[in-house]
Parts: structure tokens; C-alpha cells; sequence
């Protein structure tokens, strides 16, 4: 079961920030194909959200084919998501570049800075 | 039933033949289900209004559909907490539940109230006298759960609870919406209190409804643009607040047609929102929810 | 969502249960000085009664002579417990009327607890109704108690005691009968019209002390015109017939047409000059219109239904303002503009 974290000055939609943890939970194999996903009313007692942003939420990653809600029973996971090993060859690249930048004097925010900028190019429209 | 927990046209209140006018000229619709922050400031009409919704005070003029009916038909379906959480301070924690449960005997749910009691490590058998005002809160929220209404009129039933027990209570009446579906509407002076519990906004000003809405309809309405102050001619759209800083304009409007290209635009915040018209009172109102005008209302 | 229940199933809610709970120590003070009165009360009618009468058949037994003695301190001692209980059996009623009505109603006003009650499932009316019933249930067996056994004591004097008070004496009128009951009333319905107009308790008791005293004053004012009073015509050698037996309504001279006019203000020394100047204005004799005691029954009922009356108008009164304040009283009536 995932417990979500609701950051209200991270800027991000609230329902964004649902999304966001459940695909990282199941990167992370925290949720597996057919587990439960928290009821609305579970997540809204925690966290004193609307409850229509979690079913908006819930929503948007059904139509991701996420998950799926079963009628009187709760939403489930369909499928995971394919995270990247930790010992894939992408991995190892990044590694190696990321040793680079450190030995070109880059600190921590720099390369954080560059690395969202790429990726704001690479990966226009995916929200966030 | 009816899919509108309360819809209000030309509606008024004037507390005595020559006083003031508490609201005026309000019209909107709430559908039900919804969680609706009522904001504003001080004095703005908010107490007025959830009492008129709460069947407490007759209207001066206009009409008031609450649950499909009137607003005294539907006071057993209503749960209201006014702003100074009265209840009888001569009975015990434990009694006035119980006073509840005989007060509303088609609808009692004795579990969530006490729930709501027992999340304050309140003692059942101190008197209310002897309460906190945040403990005081507690108890009235818990009487008004208690009924399981359809519709929840809490009149700023936040201010006297510390952070932890507003989570905390925020969480149990979300729950609750989330549940049954309960209708709940919720007066504050702070927006950012109900920003994340609320998707539909009421916003009085002066006794008028200013704004009305789905927020997420209300942001989308409206662009923050900033541009040269010599070039940019916002004549075409409405302009709810505009500001000049040096050559910089900057302005909070409502899109009516393409903007210029040079302008950089963003989408503001609840808070810009309201702040925007709260300042600026000749701004023109807006209901985003059309006041739908339907047949049950008999 | 949960479906409305049908109306056949519907349960009332108990409003009055909580109403007794909520002013039980106000109940309790109530039953406790009731109790109190009814005993003294007795104690008035018993031992103290015999005590003075029977220090009065010594004093009549004197027939002047000097060496005589007589119980003067039961005398005295009767008399002052007479008059320390008459006067509160009179006043406090409509005392205890007027603070119920007005704090009941003006109390709850003034701190909410009324919205919060009608927020419950209590219409207004109903919330109204059972606040005015139940004191008012309280009040009359209260005060039938208290008044029945001060008519028991004041009829054991009647007769035996030299100074005990006569029926008509204001004080002693109204305790002896139902019109004190009604009055109480009455001060109830005032007290909750005066709650909810101002909505605040302690104005509200302010104002209904000093209407309830109107209508104390307006119900005594009009008791002796309430019934047909008789008229006693007599010579002018008799003098009035009556005089001092009954509530006096009109008196004077009756002239040889048989008007009635008004005694002339006589500053002779003399009876005798006095009678020749009212012959030179042609008088023939007097007249006295007045109440005897047969009367005492039925100015006390049409007193008392005076006074259940005007209770009965500021009861509707009440309920008109609390229909101002809320809207409808029940649901389904009145539209909502």
C-alpha cells in the first residue's frame, strides 16, 4: 500500500503529485499488478485533500492503463512500470557523464539544472 | 434528488427595515457533492449566507433552493455549525452527543461522532463549559457529522483549531465527502486554509458574490500577462486588476479572444485570484457554473 | 446516499427530555421552594392560626377590663407570617413566569444554542412550543398548590382572627384563587415575547419584569368591571349599606330624580350639617355599588380569563416573532421569499 505525500508549495497540481508517487511506487516495485490502490476516502482522511482530486488522479492513470477501478471494490494495479535497472547500460552512462561533470567543476545544482533542462527538451508534454 | 445542494437567484438579506444589506444580488449554484470553500473577508456576507442556506434566517428578497426545496424543508438533511460553536455549556461531552442522537433520531450515526470526539482526547464526562475553544469546535463538528447530512454548512469552523487537529478534522470531513458524498461548504477568510480540500469557490465581497465556481474553472478563466506597458492594449479582454511597474505591466485578466504574442502569460493562483478581486471590487463578477434552473425545485 | 425514511416511520425527536435536562437545576430550585411554601403555608393554616385565634378569644374575653391577659405575640406572630407569605405567593409566580419565558427564550437567542437546536432535527415551532409548555406545566401545578392551601389558611382565620385580611384586599384576592395561576401564565407568554424580540436575556427580563406588572396592574384595574356589580340604595339617615364588605366600584348620593352623583366634599363638623347640605342639593339618599363576597367566584374566573387571554395573545405574538427571525416554522409551509 502507498502512502501518498502531499507537498502544497512544491507548485505541482495536487492530482499530479498522486500520479507522480504512484508511477514512482511502481518503478520503485513498492506496488505490484493487482494490488489495491488506497480508497478516496483513505487518501483524503490522510492528507485533507479533496476527494475529487484523488478519483482525478485515479482516472488519469487508468487512462494510462495503470490501473484499474473494479466497481465496489477499489482501483488495482494492472501492470508495473518498466524501471530502469540499476544495472542497465543507461544507467552506466549516465554515471560516467555524471563523473565528468564533476570533475568539470560542477556542483549539485548545476547538474540538476542542466539535467532538467534536457529533460524539459526531450520530454515536452508529459506534465509535471 | 436533486443534483443541486443549493442554487441561489437575486438573493438578499437586510437585517432590519433600514439597515444594511448583509448580501445582496447573490446567484449561483452549487451542485452536489461538491466541497465549496466560501471565502471572503470579514463582514462580507459569508456568515449571512450559510445561515440563509441553513434554513435560520428568512430571506429579504430573492429565492433560496436548498436540496431541491426550501431552505426549512431541508433543515433535517443540513448540518450547520455556526462561527461560535454554541452548544449548552451545562451538559457533558457525552450528553450532548446523546442529545444529538435523540435530537436526530432518523439519522443519528452515533460512530462518527464519537470518532470525531475521541480523535481530541476529549473526556466524555467534562462539561462543555469546561472546553477549549478548539475542543468546543471538535464537539460541534462532531454533532454536526452525527446527523450524516447531505449537505454540511460550517461557518469558519477551522479558526480556533491548531494545525494538527485542522489536518486532522479536514481529513474526517473529506472523508466523509468522500463516502457519502456529502455536500460541504465551508466559510473562511484564509483561502489557503481550504485551497487543497475545496473544488468549488464562493467568493463574497461586500455582500456579493464575486466569484463562482468550479476553481479549476475559475483558474482557467483567468491569465496573469505581463508585457511592455507602452505596447500592450488589453481593451479587448476583461481586466480584473492591471498594475504598471516602471515599463512592466502586469495584469490579471479574463481572456476574451488571442492574445498577443509578446506577452508572457501564466495561470495564477487561488490566492492571486481572489486577492485580484477582492482589491479591486469593480471588477465584474463571474459565475463559471451557469445557475442551471431545474425542474425539481418545487 | 441514504433515502429519506418514509413519514409513517418517522420518529419524533425527544426535545422534551432534554429541555427537563437542561434546566433541571432551575426545575429543582422551582420544586424546592414550592415545597417550602406549601409548608409553611400549612404551618399558617394550623398551628398559627389556632395560636391567634385563640389569643383573639382571650382578648374578646377581656371586654375591657384592666387585669387581662392575652397571647398578643401569636397575634402578632400570625399576622406578619400572613402578610410575609401573601405577598411573595402573589408576586413570585409571575416572577418565576417572567424570568422562564424571557431567559429560556432570550438566553438561547443570545448564545446560539437555539439555531443549534433548530440545526437538529427541532423545527422552530416545536422548540418554541415545548419551552413555553413545559414551564408552564411547572408554573400552574407550582402555583395550584400554593394558591389551594393559602385559600385553606386564610379560610381557617376567617372569622376567628379580629385582623385577618378580607377577601378583597388585592393581595389576599389573588393568592385565594386561580387568577394568580393565569397571571403566571400570561408573565410566561410575556417573557418569551420579550426574549425573542430582543434576543438578549437580561433586557429581555428587564423588559418582561415590567410588562408582567402591566399586566398585573391592568388585570386588577379592570377585575371589579369584569362582573355585574349590585347596587345598594339607602335613606340618608341610614348610610351606606355595604361599605366595607366588599371591592367598592361606585358610591355617592342619589338624588330625587334618581340620578347618581358623586358626594359633595362636606368640611362640616357635624354629621347633621353635612346630611342638610347634601338635602339642599337635592340628595335622598345614598347608593353603593359594589362587590359582595358572593361575587368572589366569579370575578376570580373572568379575572382569570382575562389574564389567560392576553397570555394566549403573546403566546401568538411569540410565535409571529420567532416566524420573523426564521423563515417558516415548519417545513413545507411559506415560500422562501
Amino acid at each position: 500500500m502507498v502512502e501518498f505525500r502531499i507537498d502544497r508549495h512544491s507548485g505541482v497540481a495536487t492530482y499530479v503529485q498522486i500520479v507522480q508517487q504512484t508511477k514512482q511506487a511502481l518503478r520503485l516495485g513498492l506496488l505490484q499488478p493487482g494490488d489495491r490502490l488506497p480508497t478516496a476516502r483513505e487518501v483524503v482522511e490522510a492528507t485533507a485533500i479533496n476527494p475529487n482530486t484523488v478519483l482525478k488522479a485515479y482516472r488519469e492513470l487508468e487512462r494510462e492503463g495503470l490501473v484499474e477501478a473494479r466497481r465496489g471494490l477499489g482501483t488495482f494495479v494492472r501492470r508495473s512500470l518498466g524501471a530502469a535497472p540499476a544495472d542497465s547500460p543507461l544507467r552506466a552512462e549516465l554515471e560516467e557523464w555524471a563523473a565528468k561533470a564533476v570533475d568539470a567543476g560542477l556542483d549539485r545544482d548545476d547538474v540538476a539544472a542542466l539535467f532538467t533542462a534536457v529533460l524539459d527538451k526531450h520530454f515536452q508534454g508529459e506534465g509535471s | 434528488m436533486s443534483d443541486t445542494a443549493l442554487e441561489a437567484t437575486g438573493l438578499g438579506k437586510r437585517f432590519g427595515r433600514r439597515g444594511g444589506w448583509a448580501l445582496r444580488d447573490a446567484a449561483f449554484r452549487l451542485p452536489a457533492g461538491r466541497v465549496c470553500a466560501l471565502v471572503g473577508p470579514n463582514g462580507a456576507g459569508k456568515s449571512t449566507l450559510l445561515a440563509l442556506a441553513a434554513g435560520l434566517l428568512p430571506p429579504t428578497e430573492g429565492r433560496l433552493t436548498v436540496l431541491g426545496g426550501t431552505p426549512a424543508g431541508a433543515r433535517a438533511r443540513v448540518g450547520f455549525v455556526a462561527q461560535d460553536k454554541p452548544l449548552y455549556p451545562q451538559l457533558t461531552v457525552a450528553e450532548t452527543l446523546r442529545m444529538g442522537a435523540d435530537l436526530n433520531p432518523e439519522r443519528w450515526d452515533a460512530a462518527t461522532a464519537e470518532q470525531v470526539v475521541a480523535g481530541g482526547d476529549l473526556d466524555p464526562r467534562s462539561r462543555i463549559r469546561s472546553l477549549s475553544g478548539g475542543q468546543r469546535t471538535r464537539v460541534a463538528l462532531a454533532l454536526a457529522l452525527g446527523k450524516r447530512p447531505e449537505l454540511l454548512l460550517l461557518d469558519e469552523p477551522m479558526a480556533d483549531l491548531d494545525p494538527l487537529a485542522r489536518h486532522e478534522l479536514m481529513g474526517t470531513l473529506m472523508a466523509e465527502a468522500a463516502q457519502y458524498g456529502t455536500t460541504i461548504v465551508m466559510s473562511s477568510h484564509v483561502v489557503a486554509e481550504l485551497e487543497d480540500s475545496c473544488d468549488h469557490l464562493l467568493l463574497a465581497g461586500s455582500g456579493r458574490i464575486r466569484l463562482a465556481g468550479e476553481i479549476d474553472d475559475l483558474l482557467a478563466a483567468h491569465l496573469r500577462v505581463s508585457g511592455a506597458a507602452e505596447s500592450t492594449d488589453l481593451s479587448a479582454h476583461t481586466v480584473v486588476e492591471s498594475r504598471v511597474t516602471g515599463r512592466q505591466l502586469t495584469a490579471l485578466i479574463r481572456p476574451a479572444g488571442p492574445l498577443p504574442g509578446d506577452l508572457r502569460t501564466s495561470v495564477p493562483s487561488l490566492e492571486e485570484l481572489v486577492l485580484a478581486h477582492l482589491r479591486n471590487p469593480g471588477a465584474p463578477a463571474l459565475s463559471a457554473a451557469p445557475a442551471v434552473t431545474q425542474g425539481s425545485a418545487a | 446516499m441514504t433515502a429519506v425514511t418514509t413519514p409513517a416511520a418517522v420518529r419524533r425527536p425527544h426535545l422534551t427530555r432534554w429541555v427537563l435536562r437542561l434546566h433541571r437545576p432551575e426545575l429543582v430550585a422551582w420544586a424546592g421552594l414550592v415545597l417550602l411554601g406549601a409548608a409553611l403555608l400549612l404551618w399558617l393554616g394550623g398551628p398559627l392560626t389556632d395560636a391567634a385565634a385563640d389569643g383573639w378569644r382571650q382578648y374578646n374575653a377581656c371586654d375591657w377590663s384592666d387585669k387581662c391577659s392575652y397571647d398578643q405575640d401569636a397575634i402578632l406572630r400570625y399576622k406578619d407570617a400572613y402578610n410575609y407569605l401573601t405577598l411573595p405567593l402573589a408576586a413570585l409566580p409571575l416572577l418565576v413566569g417572567a424570568w422562564a419565558g424571557a431567559a429560556l427564550t432570550g438566553r438561547e437567542l443570545e448564545s446560539g444554542t437555539a439555531q443549534l437546536a433548530w440545526a437538529q432535527g427541532v423545527t422552530p415551532a416545536r422548540w418554541l412550543a415545548t419551552r413555553l409548555a413545559l414551564p408552564a406545566v411547572a408554573v400552574t401545578a407550582g402555583t395550584s398548590l400554593l394558591v389551594f392551601l393559602h385559600h385553606r389558611a386564610w379560610s381557617a382565620a376567617r372569622g376567628r382572627i379580629g385582623t385577618a385580611k378580607s377577601w378583597w384586599d388585592p393581595w389576599t384576592f389573588h393568592t385565594n384563587g386561580p387568577s394568580t395561576v393565569a397571571l403566571a401564565l400570561a408573565a410566561l407568554a410575556v417573557g418569551a415575547l420579550a426574549g425573542l424580540t430582543l434576543r438578549r436575556a437580561l433586557p429581555a427580563l428587564a423588559v418582561s419584569l415590567v410588562a408582567t406588572a402591566g399586566v398585573w396592574g391592568l388585570a386588577q384595574w379592570l377585575m371589579p368591571h369584569l362582573w355585574p356589580a349590585v347596587t345598594r340604595v339607602t335613606g340618608l339617615k341610614h348610610g351606606y349599606d355595604g361599605l366595607y364588605s366588599g371591592i367598592t366600584v361606585d358610591q355617592g348620593l342619589v338624588t330625587r330624580t334618581g340620578e347618581h352623583i358623586p358626594e359633595p366634599v362636606c368640611s362640616a363638623h357635624t354629621t347633621e350639617e353635612c346630611l342638610r347640605m347634601f338635602e339642599k342639593r337635592n340628595a335622598v339618599g345614598f347608593f353603593h355599588t359594589y362587590h359582595p363576597y358572593a361575587h368572589y367566584g366569579p370575578l376570580q374566573l373572568t379575572t382569570s380569563a382575562l389574564a389567560l387571554a392576553l397570555a394566549g395573545l403573546f403566546t401568538v405574538a411569540a410565535f409571529l416573532v420567532l416566524r420573523r427571525l426564521t423563515g417558516a416554522l415548519r417545513p413545507g409551509k411559506g415560500a422562501t421569499a
